[in-house]
């Protein structure tokens, strides 16, 4: 088929918080129609804790990504945490998990920011580093609180978690990277202010120049470039800022439903920016087998979009287990009211 | 700035993981790290890593209000007793009133500790949760 | 060893309150103005003033020096006494040192605390300071969450109930309703401790020490028969440190207490339904566990002994006298000595021996005091 990269997916790990919001008490709050939210097929987002941030929740991912991966954390040679609600707009996060996490002080690191994409660049970036024996093991870190203006219909999918991935050797790989292509172009659907809390973006000028043209150009670039065709993969995961462009962007490009679904987690956890098409991927690891192709389609506002194909290995199965799987903290949810969701998320102010 | 930076920096690893230490003369094992064996005196002790799980001893559930923490009332506070047999007393976290019980099973988990906000540090350090799956 | 004695010869204090009009200074003038009102100009060789939050709350340091400049009493030497919340009785015997060892004949031991410079929540941010920073205050830890994992082991493992736990404060305000000095003269119930706010359950509010200011002053002197009234004599002194709660083998024993008990009777042989006693009742629970650890009652027995309990916190201890931190410790001496010979209001006892027992956190340090009329 295509060129096959020395590099795969060695170890994925996985966070997502355990407190949950309904969608329709938010709507409700604000005066949306029920109708939105059905329109948009989201049920309920993911809350962190007033004690958690894109850091922490970074950290716990990292760390069932390394022990997932079952390797010494002193041949780390890189991590990178694509985010954009960074705890410091200056300082990174990437230190922080690295020394929490005892990664050797010999190494890369840094945070993105690319919107959602970021660490789906940090992946494309990783491939780099690994391919070309730069570095043995590169962990990215996709992680963000997602902030949105309350009462806006952002609001309604904003939600926290984040997802990890430890790039390394092919031989040592549970899925190693087929292809990849990435496309970029300065498109301004949604972007954020440097000081401001929240924010804005193009409503429905997100949807066609944004997420549909960018994500249509990578995946159909990537196949072009691969020969490959839907129906040649068995599962298709993409960025989800909500429950239903993924199923839409999905059929548009000729996959079905079937394939979509099981890396489809919005409607459950809500948009968690970066970790958004990172979680949906590790679900679907978690019940895939050898020899199954995935592909993973991110997107990022400002606009980008990375496309990866993925071929999973025979070293799958007997790591599914060794760390908190996403079905496990799916299940693990506890409801909160509106009230607590503004103490946690800290949007009154307080002196 | 009433954070220090470099009084937190020191100890980070002490406060991003669970670390116990093993008195190599006595061998008993004790948190949190110390040069001297609380129990015999001897210098001789080491640090080992913990797998930072454990079970919940006792625990309170404390409406205390203390400036600079008042985020987090209720707050949970156990006597934890890890795996590797050290007990210590944490925060626990993520957790309903009604869910905690003797003998629940918590790892530790990192967390923002507290914070000079707007413009200061972040500590962050060490709670406990419920385990997963 | 020097043969000289040391002798408690007078003492004054204040009543426990918020006395947002008075500075720490005010307050101290007032009680060595008492002090002095009562045997006259004595000459001091040394003043000895416990306060913790000096440099916390008072934004300052060096404050034996500025009390003493304050009092006048320059150019005679100082110093401060910082043990935590058992300061004032390691200043008492920080000044039985000194006479001891025969570098000061007189020395004045002041208490002195503010707390209500500030709300109780920032308070209470201090006073999680007798912990570990490094360990436990970092985390929002504070002394009650751990107290309150004691009360809840205690209860397990005798079998109580939290209603069975009430009697302790209910008599403390009964005794205290006595002692004009106190600062909770009220009567309360079982039920009213039961039903009071929740702090770190199952510790209420009415388990737990009242926050106030204060300042006691007691005279110390190698000679008793320099003032008018009976004096008492310091026969015993004793401190002791532990490690901290998570570190401990028996979890509701309380080692430094338990140390110091055994020293300050090793040597006298005392019934102590006899001795009049004031110990560091700043929980309700470790008001139980130090007559047990004393040796009053059994272990797990304290509770069943609290309502016929006759010579324990007449003053009403920590609870409903109050702990004006620093001055706590001397409070407790200067209640024995005025219990023991002029009376502290009513409050007038023949006993012979006085025992004195302060504590900080939850025994991370003991002190203790024996005392002995000299007329007996």
């Amino acid at each position: 088929m295509g060129r096959g990269l020395p590099v795969g997916i060695v170890g994925w790990g996985a966070y997502i918080p355990r407190y949950r919001i309904k969608i329709l008490e938010i709507a409700s709050l604000w005066g949306f129609d029920p109708q939105l939210v059905k329109s948009l097929n989201i049920e309920e987002k993911a809350v962190a804790n007033v004690d958690e941030d894109a850091t922490t929740m970074g950290w716990y991912a990292a760390r069932s990504a390394i022990t997932r991966a079952g390797i010494d954390v002193s041949e780390v040679g890189a991590i990178f945490v694509g985010t954009e609600s960074k705890p410091y707009a200056v300082k990174p996060s990437a230190t922080i998990i690295a020394d929490a996490l005892n990664l050797p002080n010999k190494k890369l690191a840094s945070d993105l920011e690319f919107a959602c994409r970021a660490a789906g660049e940090a992946i494309r970036i990783s491939l780099g580093l690994v391919s070309s024996g730069m570095v043995k093991y590169s962990l990215v870190v996709g992680s963000d609180t997602a902030q949105a203006n309350p009462g806006d219909v952002l609001e309604l999918t904003a939600a926290s978690g984040a997802a990890a991935y430890v790039i390394g050797p092919k031989e040592s790989s549970v899925a190693y990277f087929e292809g990849y292509y990435t496309y970029i172009s300065d498109t301004p659907d949604f972007w954020r202010r440097d000081g401001s809390p929240y924010p804005l973006h193009g409503e429905i000028f997100t949807d066609e120049p944004a997420y549909f043209t960018h994500i249509v150009n990578a995946v159909k670039g990537l196949m072009r470039e691969y020969s490959l065709k839907p129906e040649d993969f068995d599962y298709v995961v993409f960025h989800q800022p909500n429950g239903r462009f993924p199923l839409k962007v999905g059929l548009e490009l000729g996959f079905t439903e079937a394939k979509i679904l099981p890396g489809l987690l919005n409607p459950w956890v809500g948009n968690t920016y970066n970790a958004a098409a990172l979680l949906g991927l590790a679900r679907v690891l978690e019940e895939s087998k050898p020899g199954q192709r995935i592909l993973l389609a991110t997107f990022g506002s400002g606009a980008g979009s990375d496309a990866f194909s993925l071929v999973v290995t025979d070293e799958v199965k007997s790591k599914v287990d060794k760390a908190v799987k996403v079905t496990d903290m799916l299940m693990n949810k506890v409801y909160i009211d509106y009230g607590r969701y503004v103490k946690f998320r800290k949007l009154l102010v307080r002196v | 700035m009433r954070l220090s930076i470099p009084r937190f920096w020191r100890k980070r690893f002490d406060y991003y993981s669970v670390r116990i230490s093993e008195c190599l003369d006595c061998g008993r094992r004790f948190y949190p790290r110390r040069s001297v064996c609380p129990y015999c005196r001897s210098r001789n002790v080491r640090v080992i890593p913990s797998k930072g799980i454990g079970e919940v001893l006792t625990y309170t559930i404390s409406y205390y209000r203390l400036e600079g923490y008042e985020e987090v009332i209720p707050k949970i506070i156990a006597l934890i007793k890890l795996v590797e047999g050290p007990v210590l007393i944490g925060e626990l976290v993520d957790v309903d009133i009604s869910e905690v019980r003797e003998g629940l099973k918590v790892e530790a988990v990192l967390r923002r500790l507290k914070s000079e906000d707007p413009a200061g540090l972040i500590y962050y350090g060490i709670k406990f949760r419920p385990t997963v799956g | 060893m020097s043969s000289n004695n040391v002798y408690v010869i007078a003492s004054s204090m204040v009543r426990v309150s918020r006395y947002f009009s008075k500075s720490y200074k005010d307050l101290v003038i007032d009680v060595v103005n008492e002090l002095t009102s009562s045997v006259g100009s004595i000459d001091i060789d040394y003043l000895i003033v416990s306060n913790v939050f000096s440099d916390s709350i008072l934004e300052q340091l060096d404050i034996s020096t500025i009390l003493a400049q304050e009092l006048g009493l320059t150019p005679k030497p100082t110093l401060r006494v910082e043990t935590g919340e058992s300061s004032g009785l390691t200043a008492i015997t920080q000044g039985y040192s000194l006479i001891k060892s025969g570098i000061a004949d007189t020395v004045l031991v002041v208490g002195v605390e503010k707390c209500s410079e500030f709300p109780t929540p920032t308070m209470n941010k201090h006073f999680i300071k007798f912990l570990d920073y490094e360990v436990e205050s970092i985390y929002g830890l504070s002394i009650v969450n751990e107290v309150s994992l004691l009360m809840k082991m205690y209860m397990r493992k005798y079998g109580y109930g939290r209603d069975d736990l009430s009697s302790w404060s209910v008599k403390m305000h009964s005794n205290a309703l006595k002692n004009p000095y106190a600062q909770l003269r009220f009567l309360i119930t079982k039920e009213q401790v039961v039903r009071s706010q929740v702090v770190s359950d199952p510790i209420r509010l009415l388990d737990m020490y009242p926050v106030g200011d204060g300042a006691s002053a007691v005279l110390l002197s190698n000679r008793g028969d320099i003032v008018n009234n009976e004096v008492l004599e310091i026969v015993e002194i004793a401190q002791a440190t532990s490690q901290p709660l998570n570190l401990r083998e028996d979890l509701l024993s309380l080692p430094a207490t338990k140390t110091v008990f055994n020293k300050l009777l090793s040597k006298s042989k005392l019934d102590l339904n006899d001795v009049i006693i004031e110990v560091h009742d700043s929980y309700s629970i470790l008001g139980y566990l130090i007559i047990e650890e004393l040796g009053l009652v059994e272990r797990g027995r304290a509770p069943s002994i609290i309502d016929d309990l006759d010579n324990v916190n007449l003053s009403g201890g920590l609870k409903a006298r109050g702990h004006p931190i620093g001055a706590t410790g001397v409070y407790q001496v200067a209640e024995v000595f005025k219990i023991m010979t002029t009376g502290l209001g009513d409050i007038r006892r023949d006993s012979c021996w006085g025992l004195i027992h302060n504590m900080s956190a939850v025994d991370n340090n003991s002190v203790g005091v024996l005392v002995r009329r000299c007329s007996c």
